[in-house]
């Protein structure tokens, strides 16, 4: 079993039960008031957890609702849009046109989803060769080829190949599979025009053939059912084969509410213009119209299948990978091996700012240049509320080293019902000094209730005055720091002389902490955890998975006193400015403190 | 104390703060240039020898560039790792072409990096290997046993895994502390000073 370090994940207010407006959970069955919050233990392991926990470094805070905000309730706006591979930005407006991908010269492998390079077909693919992060490397004469540098996938392998070796996706954009060219939009059109290309593209079929075998792409059959309908829809006098002008389901025009009318009175309006125009739809029947027969003779396919069996299908996820409309199969004959699959265009990424979901406020902003890491504004909750880090602390229990070895080294495992103390170290940000009361339930839920006792769940926490005060108040505070680590050293040798830990004056005390720094507190904490031993007989004789993590719900409340903000909405009592209003913010986190033997 | 401090560390400190181990192996050191601060554990190789041997054409009359690893401040190359400057042929002769490291950038034990350049705040983790040429922005998070294909670029604020590189999350918001190395700094050298709890 993996060992795991110790974490803190804490909970955003935007998944409570009892904000939600219905308790689904089986904790808040009952009738939830705003106060009955401090009862109810919050459940690590409930299905719903997954999905409010997190890590404070992916937490914001709204300075105007003074509350914890995490990505799944923050509003996101898309600030700039850029190539991941180029880095260069694409406007708004282009996406509308070219969509969300490159369209420069950036495409990831098929095969790896490596990078690919612009090499030229007729030198032999040299790693040295493919590195060109400028021009003048580039290869000097074409054709030219797209190749992986990972997995030496080369574009030649499906039969592409460029004269140029700049502007790829527009010359990809016109190039099959197999190098045949493939019509641009106004190509298509043009040719939907001329008559005479459909008479020559029959002869070159060669067997006289015509009309619905032709093969049409996938564009080129989209444009021609468009027009097919659109002709339709602009023609309401098309009454051969009963055809239902599709105009009339405009919902403000008149004849529509006639003809709805005729069908539930049962024609009894006697409309005859009505009754003329409800009938069947009619379809496409040529290929002008765009009628495209399934190609369903897949013996190809089938062969194919025999020749390279299993591993030369493309998986879902390279298939999902592939651009959309981007190949030139049809929906009933999508490219089924890894033999057909293309260059991908690099997708965009986007820089977002947040806003907070209650009140609107931007509560994240980057600059917009792609290059730049700056943010306008960066409200996390890191700077707000305090951190918590979690250290197994070796308590020499008397009985020799060993004992105390499981919890000493950090991600060992927990034994089974032998107690294990670990350090909580509070580090406070705010420049006011805060009291924090905590609230852990004495046995953890679940199956295996591990027993936890929180030595000293209230305490003070001094304000995170300026860093360089203290430097230049204490000038050889890092020695400081080490006098102080050799004291506790010496703190649990005395321990060790007492034996019983509990019973020593500098050792684990109910109600006090146990060391104290400029902006910080730290405390013990006991487990003793779970026997993880299933009766014969139950239903389930395995453990589920994460059975053996040992994690503990903490309920965070943290109180301090803050200048009064005047112009605030709820804030008209302290109107002069020496007013100073109390804040208070409470939170459940989850202390991940490892596995347990089993 | 009262243990007395060894005469010879296990580290060389320098003016400028770097803290070199005596078992780094560094080579070509007038081709290696240190921003300060940084630290270069035991095991460590950075191949300063290779140098380029073809100057850009907009160089010509400046003195040669003869840097080939350029480090910022406090980066930090754990033990066994390795920094050579990548290659390739420019205009049809081969030539190396200098690997550029901002600051704040660890570089986890066993890893070898080849890139072109790398941001500051970068955090590479074990075993990783970095293709050549690969462009690495700022605050970019590469996790255990990646392999980063050549002329690969990840933009900034990227978290990257796998075999090829997969882009695999984004540092958020409140992450970007977390990429300081100063007090990783003080916890090596000849007289270390345990990490701040
Ligand atoms: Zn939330
Ligand atoms: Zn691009
Ligand atoms: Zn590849
Ligand atoms: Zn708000």
């Amino acid at each position: 079993m993996a060992a795991i370090t110790p974490y803190t994940y804490i909970q955003c207010p935007c998944s409570d039960s009892s904000t939600l407006g219905r308790s689904s959970d089986t904790n808040s069955s009952r009738a939830d008031g705003a106060d009955d919050d401090d009862d109810r233990t919050f459940d690590p392991r409930a299905p719903r957890s997954n999905y409010s926990l997190y890590p404070l470094e992916y937490l914001l805070y709204c300075e105007d609702c003074h509350q914890i905000r995490c990505p799944r309730c923050v509003a996101e706006e898309i600030v700039t849009y850029y190539c991941p591979n180029c880095l260069f930005e694409v406007p708004s407006s282009n996406l509308k046109s070219e969509g969300n991908r490159c369209t420069r010269s950036c495409f990831q492998c098929p095969i790896c989803i490596g990078p690919l390079a612009v090499t030229s077909v007729e030198t032999k693919p040299d790693p040295s060769l493919l590195a060109a992060p400028d021009n003048t490397a580039a290869p000097q004469s074409g054709p030219y080829a797209l190749t992986c540098s990972y997995c030496n996938w080369s574009s030649t392998e499906v039969g592409i190949k460029f004269d140029k070796p700049n502007g790829i996706h527009a010359q990809l954009s016109k190039l099959r599979n197999g190098g045949t060219a493939r019509l641009t939009a106004k190509e298509r059109k043009e040719r939907r025009r001329d008559p005479s290309y459909r008479s020559s593209a029959a002869t070159e079929q060669g067997d006289g053939r015509s009309g619905s075998d032709e093969k049409l792409d996938l564009e080129t059959q989209f444009a021609n059912l468009k027009s097919f309908y659109q002709s339709q829809l602009a023609d309401p006098n098309a009454s051969d084969g009963g055809l239902a002008a599709l105009s009339d389901l405009g919902f403000s025009s008149p004849t529509s509410l006639s003809r709805i009318m005729s069908i539930y009175t049962g024609g009894s309006l006697h409309d005859k213009k009505a009754k003329l125009r409800v009938g069947a739809i009619r379809e496409a029947l040529e290929v002008d119209e765009g009628l495209q027969l399934a190609d369903l003779d897949e013996s190809a396919a089938i062969a194919q299948l025999h020749s390279e069996g299993h591993d030369g299908t493309a998986s879902t996820s390279r298939l999902s990978d592939q651009p959309p409309n981007f190949g030139e199969a049809h929906l009933h004959g999508r490219s089924r091996f890894v033999s057909e699959l293309r260059p991908i265009p690099y997708l965009l990424r986007t820089k977002r700012s947040k806003r907070c979901p209650v009140c609107r406020h931007i509560i994240s902003k980057p600059e917009a240049k792609v290059q730049t890491t700056r943010f306008r504004i960066r409200l996390v909750a890191g700077s707000y509320i305090p951190s918590i880090a979690i250290r197994p602390l070796s308590l020499s229990s008397g009985s020799g080293t060993s004992a105390s070895g499981s919890a000493g080294i950090p991600g060992a495992l927990l034994e089974p019902l032998k107690p294990a103390h670990y350090l909580l170290t509070f580090t406070n940000p705010i420049f006011e000094s805060i009291k924090v009361t905590l609230g852990a339930p004495a046995k953890t839920p679940g199956r295996f209730a591990s027993k936890v006792t929180v030595l000293c769940p209230e305490f003070e926490i001094d304000a995170n005055t300026d860093v360089w005060d203290e430097a230049l108040k204490d000038p050889s505070g890092a020695g400081e720091l080490r006098d102080r680590e050799r004291e506790r050293e010496r703190r649990r040798h005395k321990g060790e002389e007492g034996g019983n830990v509990s019973n020593n004056n500098n050792q684990l005390e109910v109600g006090k902490i146990w060391e104290r720094g400029r902006n910080w507190v730290s405390i013990v904490v006991e487990v003793v955890p779970a026997w993880l031993r299933l009766e014969h007989g139950t239903e389930e004789q395995r453990l589920r998975e994460d059975e053996d993590l040992l994690e503990i719900p903490m309920f965070v409340r943290v109180e301090w006193e803050a200048e009064a903000v005047g112009d605030e909405v709820g804030a008209v009592v302290g109107r002069d400015k020496e007013a100073r209003e109390k804040r208070e913010l409470a939170y459940w986190c989850v202390l991940g403190l490892g596995r347990i033997r089993h | 104390m009262s243990l007395r401090r060894p005469p010879r560390g296990e580290y060389i400190e320098t003016d400028t703060g770097n803290k070199v181990a005596r078992k780094a192996t560094l080579v070509g050191t007038q081709n290696i240039m240190l921003g300060g601060k940084t630290v270069i554990q035991p095991e460590v190789m950075i191949r300063g020898d290779l140098v380029r041997t073809i100057q850009a054409s907009s160089q010509s009359g400046a003195t040669p560039n003869s840097t080939a690893v350029a480090i910022g401040r406090y980066c930090f190359l754990s033990r066994g790792c390795c920094l050579r400057p990548p290659g390739r042929l420019y205009k049809g002769a081969f030539t190396y072409m200098p690997l550029r490291m901002g600051d704040h950038v660890f570089v986890g034990p066993g890893s070898v990096v080849q890139a072109a350049s790398i941001g500051s705040h970068v955090h590479i983790g074990a075993k990783v290997v970095i293709g050549e040429f690969a462009i690495i922005k700022d605050y970019v998070r590469i996790l255990d046993g990646t392999v980063v294909p050549p002329n690969m670029v990840i933009p900034n604020f990227s978290i990257v895994a796998g075999q090829p590189a997969r882009l695999i999350g984004e540092v958020p918001e409140g992450g970007h502390e977390a990429f300081e190395l100063r007090d990783l700094y003080k916890t090596v050298g000849n007289n270390p000073q345990p990490a701040p709890s």
